[in-house]
């Protein structure tokens, strides 16, 4: 079990420290993003799941936090990983996890920004409903370029997309309940353009999923739209004024292609953005 | 189950929907579907493709070929050919859907009537999936098979659709037949349905380089005859010529490397920036570089034969020892050349290019040299090992970019060292690189040629490899003169000693 680090910069010291090791000749750094997780405790098991399949497609720097009660401080933990890259070479990535108390959960701005790689994307994904005017939300939202979430975790849906809405200025989002929805929003824009005349739209599966195929039809289609929604644990059939749509080929992605994918992309989505606005009207 | 781009206009739900990389509905006919090309490289890209639902829903295959098949064979075969060589799991739900819409036609050799089946045959693909009457037609045969191909296809074409024709290489063996050639195919089909193929465009690297030179503000300024001293372009393949002795005895490595895949690099790498990236642009500014190449003198071209020798530790017969060579064969299979690109960025710079077979490794580079720092401020001991500054580009085996600079050895005073930097391209993106031909076949059936040879790259490229052989004839090489598994014949080296360089240390 390797020791417990206290401070950013021993964190930063034992990176240096662990990409110089004995194999050094035969490693390779080819950056391209740096990735902060933040995940309370009661994500922390499905988080891991995650960022296992992700590493290996992303290579890059991942910051874990877990933010927990306590006095203050942190613990910090590095590991450098590497994987085959073609004939005896080997790329590494660097996952850091750092557990922060009381104040430093507070802060998280100042933890994470030493350790960014520089001059590159940083993506935040945040687990559960973000946190919206904390002060760690705030902080961390400012150094990011893009958030992602998943509001398929999101209780009292479509509330919280208000609050959502409101930081679209500040970063780009994405949401993985979003994506889960694009095979979907293919299949009905095919249906154009009797789709156009549309007044009821019914959903079987998530909140997340029925609220944002709703917002979708309603901002594309710059009208109200009533959504039924029948809860379901995955997306499985859409009703669209009592006649079942057809169902779309091709398999569902997989969580970490989900978020893969997501992770490739730089700029705004001013779809998504109108089909939240639209979800909570 | 996205859709086309045109659709997008009106139909306001398709906004921020990923455009879609399938092509319309269409029946692509393999002839020469017992060939090896078909087994290694066709069908696990077309299964590739199939994984990743990037083909028309509405597609059928044909395959056409000499031997006894049936449609049955055919795919027991493709699908053992697809498990050997495939690059993704075998799925039997992804294969049975591609295997569904195959048929087998067998033909004779130059029978024009056979072509009436595979014209039924594609009819009744119309009928049962949906094809539409478009039409890709891969010429994996031979060039003496071409007439027949070309000429039935073309007397046969579908009333209705898109008809297009994809040649492998070698598009002829000298100007003459190339042009022949061209006559033929454009007797039946304009130059926008013509596909030929040069399978290195289809690389991603080779791609890349377009992006590493366009896309980047900090090479384009430096990428001329004031900061390049020369540039050095290999393409090295260790194995021999394999079971191919009555091709390569008719085109050694000139026709073989040279004429297509080495000066397309050439072209690539000197190539003056694109005003976009729709085909015609880009193969403009490539057929610019091919003119304004002039033919090297017999002293700036080297040729080489390989005799017996050393390759990965096994002892390997000489190229005329070698099944269905002739024993006094004069074939190169080694060929290096000074080139100059002669125009207002490269005047006076050298490229020195080389191919050749049974050397030491296999490898695929193209290595810019810089000139060196004007006055290193250094003792002369300190910067010993200093070498001007390089960047490599490898093509193949792994893919990347990496660039040589000095840097100071740690220590006490100030002693210099070459080191290098190094991109991998697999290192930064972990998805898994295409392999070329699933890209070209791809982008065939979108009708983008922006990755394939205009019949004017190809007569420039053709031109230039005559006036080399032409020199040629009129004295006999001793051959073998260089042993497998060497970096080709003294003479190579005497090329760029000549000038006071060397061919970049492995």
């Amino acid at each position: 079990m390797a020791p417990t680090l206290t401070s950013v910069s021993e964190i930063e010291r034992k990176l240096a420290s662990l990409r110089l090791d004995e194999d050094r000749a035969a490693r390779l750094r080819t950056s391209v993003m740096t990735h902060i997780a933040w995940v309370p405790e009661e994500w922390v098991e499905a988080a891991e799941d995650v960022l296992a399949g992700l590493a290996e497609r992303h290579p890059s720097r991942t910051i874990v936090l877990f933010p927990q009660s306590g006095k203050g401080g942190l613990e910090g933990e590095v590991s450098v990983e590497s994987f085959g890259a073609g004939e005896n070479r080997s790329v590494c990535t660097d996952t850091i996890r750092i557990h922060l108390h009381g104040t430093s959960a507070e802060h998280p701005g100042s933890v994470v920004e030493p350790l960014l790689i520089t001059d590159l994307p940083v993506f935040l994904r945040w687990r559960g409903v973000p946190a919206f005017g904390d002060s760690a939300f705030e902080e961390l939202v400012d150094v990011v370029d893009r958030l992602i979430v998943d509001s398929t975790e999101w209780p009292d849906l479509p509330r919280p997309y208000a609050e959502l809405a409101q930081v679209f200025d500040r970063v780009a989002v994405s949401d993985i309940a979003w994506a889960r929805t694009s095979r979907w929003r293919s299949m009905l824009a095919s249906l154009w353009p009797a789709i156009a005349r549309v007044e009821r739209i019914k959903v079987t599966g998530t909140e997340a999923q029925a609220q944002l195929l709703a917002g979708w039809l309603r901002s594309r289609l710059g009208r109200a739209i009533r959504l039924e929604h029948e809860p379901s644990n995955k997306l499985a059939g859409v009703e669209l004024d009592g006649e079942p749509a057809p169902f779309p080929p091709g398999d569902p992605p997989l969580p970490a292609d989900l978020l893969s994918d997501e992770l490739d992309k730089l700029s705004r989505d001013p779809v998504y953005e109108a089909a939240v606005s639209a979800a909570v009207t | 189950m996205a859709l086309a781009e045109d659709q997008r206009l009106e139909n306001p739900l398709l906004a921020g929907l990923p455009v879609s990389r399938r092509s319309e509905p269409c029946a692509l006919v393999i002839f020469g579907a017992s060939g090896d090309l078909t087994k290694r490289k066709l069908f696990p890209a077309l299964y590739s493709l199939a994984f990743r639902q990037l083909l028309p829903e509405k597609f059928g295959i044909v395959g056409v070929a000499r031997s006894e098949e049936t449609d049955d064979e055919f795919r027991e075969r493709m699908k053992a050919a697809v498990q050997e060589f495939g690059r993704d799991e075998f799925r039997k739900d992804i294969w049975e859907g591609l295997a569904e819409g195959m048929r087998y036609v067998r033909v004779e050799a130059n029978e024009d009537a056979a072509l009436d089946r595979v014209a039924e045959t594609l009819t009744e693909l119309d009928r049962s999936r949906g094809t539409a009457g478009n039409r890709v037609y891969y010429l994996a045969v031979p060039p003496d098979a071409f007439e027949t191909i070309v000429g039935g296809v073309g007397k046969r074409r579908s009333a209705e659709g898109w008809t297009r024709l994809i040649v492998e290489k070698p598009f002829g063996h000298d100007l003459a037949s190339a042009l022949e050639l061209n006559d033929l195919v454009h007797r039946y089909f304009e130059e926008n349905e013509i596909y030929r193929i040069d399978h290195y465009l289809g690389k991603e690297t080779v791609q890349n380089m377009l992006a590493l030179r366009f896309a980047n503000g900090i090479f384009e300024p430096i990428w001329n005859r004031q900061f390049i001293d020369h540039v050095q372009i290999t393409v090295a393949e260790s194995i021999g010529i394999e079971a191919r002795a009555a091709y390569y005895e008719k085109a050694g490595a000139i026709r073989d490397i040279f004429q297509n895949h080495l000066l397309q690099l050439v072209a690539l790498t000197a190539m003056e920036p694109p005003i976009d990236f729709t085909s015609d642009s880009v193969r403009n500014e490539k057929v610019k570089v091919l003119k304004s190449m002039h033919t090297p003198g017999p002293k700036n071209v080297v040729r080489g034969q390989y005799g017996r020798g050393y390759v990965e530790g096994e002892e390997v017969p000489g190229y005329r020892e070698e099944p269905g060579v002739d024993p006094n064969s004069l074939t190169d299979t080694f060929v290096a050349a000074k080139l100059f690109v002669d125009n207002w960025r490269w005047a006076d710079t050298p490229y020195y290019v080389r191919a050749g077979k049974r050397l030491a490794r296999r490898e695929t580079t193209i290595a810019i040299q810089f000139k060196r720092a004007p006055h290193p401020p250094f003792e002369e001991l300190a910067a010993e090992g200093l070498r001007p500054n390089v960047l490599l580009i490898n093509i193949q085996p792994d893919e990347g970019v990496s660039l040589a600079i000095g840097a100071k050895v740690p220590g006490q005073g100030l002693q210099i060292r070459t080191v290098h930097m190094d991109f991998l391209y697999g290192g930064a993106f972990r998805t898994d690189m295409p392999e070329a031909y699933e890209r070209l076949v791809l982008d065939c059936m979108r009708g983008d040629s922006t990755l394939f040879t205009r019949e004017d790259e190809v007569t420039e490229q053709w031109q230039l490899v005559d006036a080399i052989v032409a020199a040629w004839r009129r004295d006999r090489p001793s051959f073998p003169n260089y042993p497998a598994g060497a970096w080709g014949p003294p003479s190579s080296d005497d090329l760029l000693q000549r000038d006071g360089r060397t061919w970049r240390r492995h």
